[in-house]
């Protein structure tokens, strides 16, 4: 008599949904959507924002401290100025390939660690080098002096006139 | 009770011998009862099994390489804690901290030296280990997510290695790291914010010192010590060591053996029924102290069995590999100095910018394309390794060196494991100034 009775009930715990399933089912997305969120918040923990390093936004000083013709390699910024006339502009001197600095030299700029090379805008002329060097948002701030931006990278051969 | 009360003069003349036994309450084992409970009474020896079997202590199986790893990293703990006491994570302060080992701090370089050699050392030991059990096919069922989780302690001793190279902060750990983590920025989505927060900076510098440092020395190490612990533990469950299917004939001279069931008290089977209905139960032998609670009889020495206790067999097996393993240190130690380079120079990279040894494959592979030398190829390589054992299935060859089933997998994997061997040799000596092929003679 009793067996009778209890079998259909466990036949109808599982299909249908009863209050006990929902329940499970539901503090289990609960404990796993908390372990992600928690996962996530110490991503963005770790995540700096701000760094103590190099800023990289940065003033250079004024227009004036650049004749034109000039290719001035700023080593600590890793960036180089180059100036055509009126035309001003920061090419970085990272090397895309493994992050060594390059030397401006005649033709371009030369990387010393695996001997990547580049012409006067950037662009691989040789070496193992993926990609070209990036160019920097220039601007003129209200003080007048020239700021580069080292977040904002800009299509090459774009200048800022002063 | 009268027997009980001792006057307070008599417990003080029995105070060493008394807590001498609170500590070991059991004496040296005269017999097997009491030699499977000295392996579980004592908390260094119970995630031992009471008994092993005799292939898992022949040194030409197993080389000894999973302790020899492991006991590695024991001397890397001890002396990186000891080294931790006299060095600064800081740009400033770290280089001249080197110097200070060198010349003021007693026992410091030898202790660098120590530290120095012995994480090359498990390096090696983990990779040697790996193929040890790839080639004796003991990654198959039911040991596959053993194997996954040393894929996972390989891959956790190279980056612990990699984070360590940072710390002396010279020129060969600052453009190894700068080197390394722009090989990280290849890789597709999140190369860029991978690299920006293991340097917590756009470049290396005191971020990425500090970040290495708590890597290094915190996350990593309790990382590896929990993939240990669950390895270790993982050995026991899924029934020890591997070993051949068949059993060659067991030694004439091998003494009879008795197995200790449900705890202390010894039943002895006499009858012959009672043999037959242990039989089921040797079958499915753990040699693990659950397997030998569960049977409801001790068997007698009438039923081959190819096991022996681990007091003292595995016991002075493991001490030997452990002596072994601290002398090898402690000579290359005396007789080579950890290399320090120059203090960093940020302007003037070193031609070529070399990484430590054992990315110098890696390094190799990235001068012809750097996302499938540096990521493409090396992810594929560790998702193969990862999936192995849920492919490759069959039962068989299990146990062996070099087992004739497996000859397609074994050859396959000793290809992958000579193409990383030559592609090291070729980074390491056969590369100059601009990574140009150069001789080394």
């Amino acid at each position: 008599m009793k067996k009778t009775a209890a079998k259909p009930e466990i036949e109808q715990s599982e299909d249908a949904m009863t209050r006990r399933k929902a329940l499970s089912w539901l503090s289990g997305f609960g404990l796993f959507g908390s372990l992600i969120i928690t996962a996530f918040s110490n991503l963005i923990f770790i995540k700096p924002r701000a760094t103590y390093g190099q800023p990289n936004r940065f003033s250079i000083g004024k227009p004036e401290d650049f004749p034109s013709g000039a290719r001035v390699s700023l080593d600590v910024r890793r960036v180089c100025i180059v100036r055509d006339g009126d035309k001003i502009a920061a090419i970085s001197t990272t090397c895309t390939h493994l992050g060594c600095i390059v030397s401006v030299s005649e033709t371009g700029f030369a990387c010393p660690c695996h001997g990547s090379r580049y012409d006067q805008d950037g662009n691989v002329t040789g070496g193992p080098a993926p990609r070209a060097l990036p160019w920097y948002q220039v601007s003129l701030a209200p003080n007048g002096e020239i700021e580069v931006d080292k977040d904002t990278e800009i299509e090459p051969g774009s200048y800022l006139r002063v | 009770m009268s027997t009980q009360t001792t006057s307070p003069w008599k417990s003080l003349g029995q105070l060493p011998e008394n807590v001498w036994r609170s500590i070991f309450r059991n004496p040296l084992p005269s017999s097997d009862l009491g030699r499977a409970q000295t392996s579980f009474t004592n908390f260094f020896l119970h995630l031992h099994p009471v008994k092993v079997h005799r292939n898992s202590l022949k040194a030409t199986f197993t080389f000894g390489l999973g302790l020899i790893s492991f006991f590695l990293f024991f001397i890397l703990v001890v002396t990186g804690i000891l080294l931790m006491f006299y060095y600064v994570p800081s740009t400033t302060q770290a280089y001249d901290r080197m110097l200070d080992l060198r010349g003021t701090v007693a026992f410091g370089i030898f202790l660098r030296n120590m530290h120095r050699w012995a994480a090359h050392g498990m390096v090696a030991a983990v990779f040697l280990h790996m193929c040890r059990v790839f080639l004796t096919g003991s990654y198959k069922p039911p040991r596959e997510f053993n194997w996954v989780l040393g894929v996972l302690l390989l891959l956790v001793t190279l980056f612990m290695s990699f984070t360590g190279y940072l710390l002396p902060w010279d020129q060969l750990a600052f453009w190894a790291i700068t080197v390394g983590t722009s090989i990280a920025s290849y890789a597709p989505l999140v190369g860029k914010e991978v690299k920006f927060i293991l340097l917590g900076d756009s470049t290396v510098g005191q971020e990425a010192l500090l970040r290495f440092y708590v890597l290094h020395v915190a996350v990593l190490p309790a990382v590896l010590s929990l993939l240990v612990a669950i390895h270790f533990w993982r050995i026991r469950k899924d029934g020890g060591l591997s070993r051949p299917e068949v059993e060659d004939a067991l030694p004439a001279d091998s003494p009879a053996q008795m197995e200790v069931v449900s705890g202390p008290a010894v039943v002895m089977a006499t009858s012959a029924a009672a043999a037959e209905a242990a039989k089921p139960v040797l079958q499915k032998r753990h040699y693990g102290i659950q397997g030998l609670v569960r049977g409801p009889f001790t068997k007698v020495g009438n039923v081959p069995d190819r096991s022996v206790f681990a007091w003292p067999n595995l016991f002075m097996a493991e001490l030997v590999v452990f002596l072994i393993t601290v002398a090898g240190v402690l000579l290359v130690s005396l007789f080579f100095n950890a290399p320090l380079e120059e203090p960093v120079n940020v302007m003037h990279p070193p031609n070529p910018a070399k990484a430590p040894w054992y990315f110098l494959g890696l390094q190799e592979q990235v001068s012809y394309s750097a996302f499938w030398g540096g990521v493409g190829i090396p992810t594929i390589e560790v998702l193969l390794l990862l999936i192995v054992p849920y492919i490759d299935r069959k039962i068989a060859g299990v146990g062996r060196w070099f087992a004739r089933e497996r000859l397609l997998a074994n050859s396959l994997f000793l290809t992958f494991v000579v193409v990383n061997v030559i592609l090291i040799i070729i980074g390491t000596f056969f590369r100059g100034p601009n990574w140009e092929f150069v001789s080394p003679w």
